[in-house]
């Protein structure tokens, strides 16, 4: 059976993480990189639970899902700030404009 | 929590503790400042001493601190103790020194706080019995040293010499700390003990590594070949701060590593030999340059280097107690020296020795003082740098080729040589100027007294001292002797009479030297290509031009934009997936 639980739990992370890192790589707009990373963490969370589940050690993994909630709210909250911080500062979200390292 | 815990403890804290209240009581308070100063360095000198006679291999303080770093411990043993003596009896009276020193500079509170945090860590340095408290306390007397070197930080000599002090002795630190993570690696513990017992059951080329990178750290740390360009350039910092951390502590943490691991690396082949060369080259290299630069406490740093030199070629030649015993010597008369030099700066207004002459009448106590620490360089009997020195010659006849034992003699002559003239220059002869130089001050004398009584008599406790070390160093294969075998020994030793037969001769070339002008013309050349530090100074230009250079080339590396930072995230997380994968 092709379709069964496992399967799609291992397709979805996938496809979330690759969304994720396409979105961080093409994107020039900083709120869509902070939503990759974003993508990126719920995939990761994702594959703790699966990972859980085929070692059957689902507690030790809901707490660790439990973690990266936490943490992830943390890093979206920055994140965000930073992001409000910047467009006021230079008027853009643009990251090439707003980089500096430049010669 | 038994007594010699709570010594340890106060060894380390009592500084740490003061150096946060000098910091505390603000710039605003300076006679707070140098009383609290002076009582927190007192006090943790009063516990080093206490802690003298606690003096056993076993271990005093543990920390649990889980499974990472292993159990933070501290061990009392006699490489330990004295040396933390050292740190804090010699921190202290640099500390009162200061109170007339440093009158009148702002910002006391850096200067103090740095120096109390630098005699904290230094006790912890040697006290300590895991090589990852080793690594940081050794880090924090680094830090802290570049600190005090930059002291002056509207000064950009200063600064430089804050900086490259800093980045030659890291060099020595990574050593330090590669040798502390293979160590863990193969034998799964921190401690010291634990690799000094089972240093055999470590792979030939493992134990080889970690011997020459120790020996690495411990020639940046102390200064040696071929990492001797950056103590003279650290002379920039307060005199106080040059006779304590850079002359009678800090330098000595790298012999003070090779005696400590010396049972673990003396079979290791070659390391021995190379060792003494480190020491002989550093010896006889920085003698000549003593003998050829004007500045006096430039000269007093190349004559530290020199000195070393011949505390590590003592451990390369099997003289463990002989390079301790001097250590403890030259700590005492190097710093006695490097104070009344500060003394003597202080009230001519100049460092250059070329202006000086003739201080002696108008400084008659720091002149008597100065001889004093000046004829124990030299290594004249009876003073205390005499026994150990020749204790160390005596070692290197037993333990090493002749012909280096050769160099080292001939080297003791030109010390002889280089010692007598800047006594002469600064204290006697023609004054070149005609300011008048006011004596030293009241703390400047408490500080220098015990300074010269100790250079007359601290080889009394030659007995003592080696059975301290005996009977705490189990891997060492010490032998302790009475004070009256050594000295017998040391007196009917051949090499002794010969060694005194070249230092009278560095003597009397000194005497002569008008006579000796046909001689000493040819060698000017040699002068000049000393001034230039034998060109060491050109290969650090190359280096940093390099590094300077690589770093300019590596910028299109950096383009600044996010997506390419993430790319590399990325693809350096699918090389570590491919290659676990991979199992290889």
């Amino acid at each position: 059976m092709i379709f069964n639980l496992i399967n799609v739990v291992v397709v979805v992370t996938v496809g979330l993480v690759g969304i994720a890192i396409y979105g961080m790589l093409v994107s020039r707009n900083l709120m869509k990189i902070v939503v990759g990373l974003q993508l990126a963490v719920k995939a990761a969370m994702l594959a703790f639970i699966l990972s859980g589940r085929l070692n059957g050690k689902i507690d030790e993994a809901q707490s660790l899902a439990l973690t990266v909630i936490v943490t992830d709210t943390v890093v979206a909250v920055v994140a965000l700030a930073l992001v409000v911080q910047v467009r006021r500062k230079f008027g853009t979200l643009d990251i090439k404009a707003i980089s500096t390292l430049r010669r | 929590m038994n007594y010699a815990a709570l010594c340890i403890g106060l060894v380390i804290g009592l500084p740490w503790l003061g150096a946060l209240l000098v910091w505390w009581a603000g710039d605003g308070r300076p006679r707070l400042q140098h009383t609290l100063a002076v009582l927190f360095s007192v006090a943790a000198g009063v516990a080093a001493a206490l802690l003298i006679p606690l003096g056993s291999h076993e271990t005093a303080v543990k920390i649990s601190v889980g499974g990472a770093f292993g159990d933070f411990t501290f061990v009392p043993d006699g490489l330990g103790v004295f040396l933390a003596a050292i740190a804090t009896v010699v921190g202290s009276l640099a500390v009162i020194f200061s109170v007339d020193y440093m009158k009148g500079e702002a910002q006391l509170g850096r200067y103090y706080a740095m120096i109390l945090f630098f005699i904290g860590a230094m006790a912890g340095l040697v006290l300590t019995n895991n090589l990852f408290l080793i690594f940081l306390f050794w880090e924090i007397t680094a830090l802290t040293s570049y600190a005090l070197i930059s002291f002056y930080n509207d000064d950009p000599k200063a600064v430089a010499g804050g900086m490259k002090a800093l980045i030659i002795t890291q060099l020595g630190g990574v050593g330090l700390l590669a040798g502390a993570l293979i160590s863990y690696a193969y034998l799964g513990s921190f401690e010291v003990s634990v690799l000094l017992e089972k240093a055999e059951v470590l792979p030939e080329s493992v134990l080889g590594i970690l011997a020459f990178g120790f020996l690495i750290a411990a020639a940046a740390k102390s200064s040696q070949f071929p990492f001797q360009t950056w103590l003279p350039d650290a002379m920039e910092a307060p005199t106080p701060v040059s006779a304590l951390i850079h002359a009678a502590t800090m330098v000595n943490a790298g012999v003070y590593l090779l005696a400590r691991f010396y049972p673990a690396f003396e079979g290791v082949p070659g390391w021995r030999e190379a060792v003494m060369l480190v020491g002989m080259l550093s010896a006889v290299l920085s003698a000549i340059m003593a003998l050829t630069a004007y500045d006096l406490k430039r000269v007093l740093a190349y004559s530290t280097v020199s000195q070393l030199g011949y505390m590590v070629y003592a451990v390369g030649a099997g003289g463990v107690f002989a390079s301790q015993f001097h250590l403890f010597s030259h700590s005492i008369f190097k710093a006695l020296l490097f104070l009344s030099a500060g003394a003597v700066i202080h009230a001519a207004g100049t460092r250059d020795m070329r202006q000086m002459g003739g201080l002696g009448k108008q400084m008659p106590v720091v002149r008597a003082v100065f001889v004093i620490g000046a004829l124990a360089l030299a290594g004249l009997p009876v003073l205390n740098g005499f026994w150990s020195k020749e204790l160390i010659l005596e070692a290197g006849l037993t333990g090493g080729p002749a012909w280096m034992l050769g160099v080292m003699i001939f080297t003791a002559g030109v010390t002889a040589l280089y010692t007598f003239r800047c006594v002469y220059m600064v204290f006697y002869g023609q004054p070149a100027q005609n300011r008048h130089a006011h004596d030293a001050g009241m703390f400047m004398k408490i500080a220098l007294i015990p300074l010269a009584l100790g250079t007359l008599v601290s080889w009394l406790v030659v007995g003592p001292f080696g059975r301290l070390l005996e009977e705490t160093l189990p891997f060492h294969g010490i032998h302790a002797h009475s004070l009256g075998d050594i000295a017998l020994e040391i007196v009917k030793a051949p090499v002794t009479w010969i060694a005194l037969g070249v230092i009278a001769l560095g003597l009397a070339a000194w005497v002569l030297r008008k006579q000796l002008r046909l001689v000493s013309e040819p060698l000017q050349g040699v002068a000049g290509v000393s001034r230039s530090s034998f060109g060491f100074e050109f290969i650090n230009r190359k280096v940093v031009d390099f590094t300077q250079q690589l770093a300019e080339d590596l910028r299109a590396g950096q383009t600044g934009v996010l997506s390419w930072n993430l790319l590399a995230i990325v693809v350096t997380l699918f090389v570590v997936i491919a290659i676990l994968s991979l199992g290889v």
